[in-house]
């Protein structure tokens, strides 16, 4: 078991991410080991770290109404992130409560107020491995990832 | 040690113009800190009036957390497009 593993077990033992999450984390992990092992002759580079978050949302080239819908390229820097995580301090309480109903309306069962500054770290540097990739019913893609 | 913004590129394109605008961010800061003299002896004041009632805390940190954001824009980019525009933001 490699330490990026075990820190993935641990965020789901502390209840920092989801058991879903934890799985395609660890799959990420896995199909890296899977092509570094087929090359055995590689040698092993240190993955560099994440310094910033990548939105894309593009048409599908394939659907007939790829042109009405707009391009988005976002890029923005990590330590940005971790410095408007600082804002949430002021967020009044009522307004917690109010986000936490919402997200639980809408099926996410989780307490803004549980994010912490080491949490984020946390995430962040398993950002690295993961990537979201939604293709919309109406013709849209959507990415998110680390690079 | 990281770097402050230097400049943030603004453009905007479109059939009828192509418009593009680099902001010296640079120049802000001299100017915010000159400004953070003049004033000083009035936010001294407010914050002071203000202090029973909890607001002067909030702006405190309001101040606080301002400068690690602006200090931590370098590297943003926001790129939109549509069938007839571009904008693009920038800040290096």
């Amino acid at each position: 078991m490699t330490d990026t593993q075990k820190k993935v077990l641990e965020m789901l033992a502390q209840n920092k991410i989801t058991a879903e999450e934890a799985y395609r984390l660890l799959n990420a992990i896995n199909s890296g080991e899977g092509t570094s092992q087929a090359t055995p002759g590689a040698e092993s580079r240190p993955v560099p770290k994440p310094k910033y978050l990548r939105v894309t949302v593009h048409p599908n080239p394939d659907s007939p109404e790829a042109g009405k819908y707009d391009r988005v390229n976002v890029r923005i820097p990590l330590s940005l992130i971790r410095a408007g995580m600082k804002l949430t301090s002021l967020i009044p309480p009522p307004v917690y409560d109010k986000v936490n109903v919402a997200m639980k309306e809408k099926g996410i069962d989780f307490d803004l107020r549980s994010i912490k500054p080491e949490d984020l770290e946390d995430i962040i540097e398993a950002l690295g491995d993961m990537q979201i990739d939604v293709e919309g019913g109406s013709g849209e893609r959507v990415r998110v990832f680390a690079e | 040690m990281k770097r402050p913004p230097l400049w943030m590129h603004v453009r905007v394109q479109n059939e009828k113009k192509d418009f593009g605008l680099w902001l010296p961010l640079f120049l802000l800061l001299p100017l915010a800190l000159v400004v953070l003299i003049v004033l000083s002896p009035l936010i001294l004041i407010a914050l002071l009036v203000l202090w029973p009632s909890g607001w002067s805390e909030w702006a405190l940190r309001v101040l606080g957390a301002a400068f690690p954001i602006f200090w931590s824009m370098r590297g943003l980019e926001v790129n939109v497009k549509d069938r007839q525009n571009v904008v693009y933001v920038s800040v290096v």
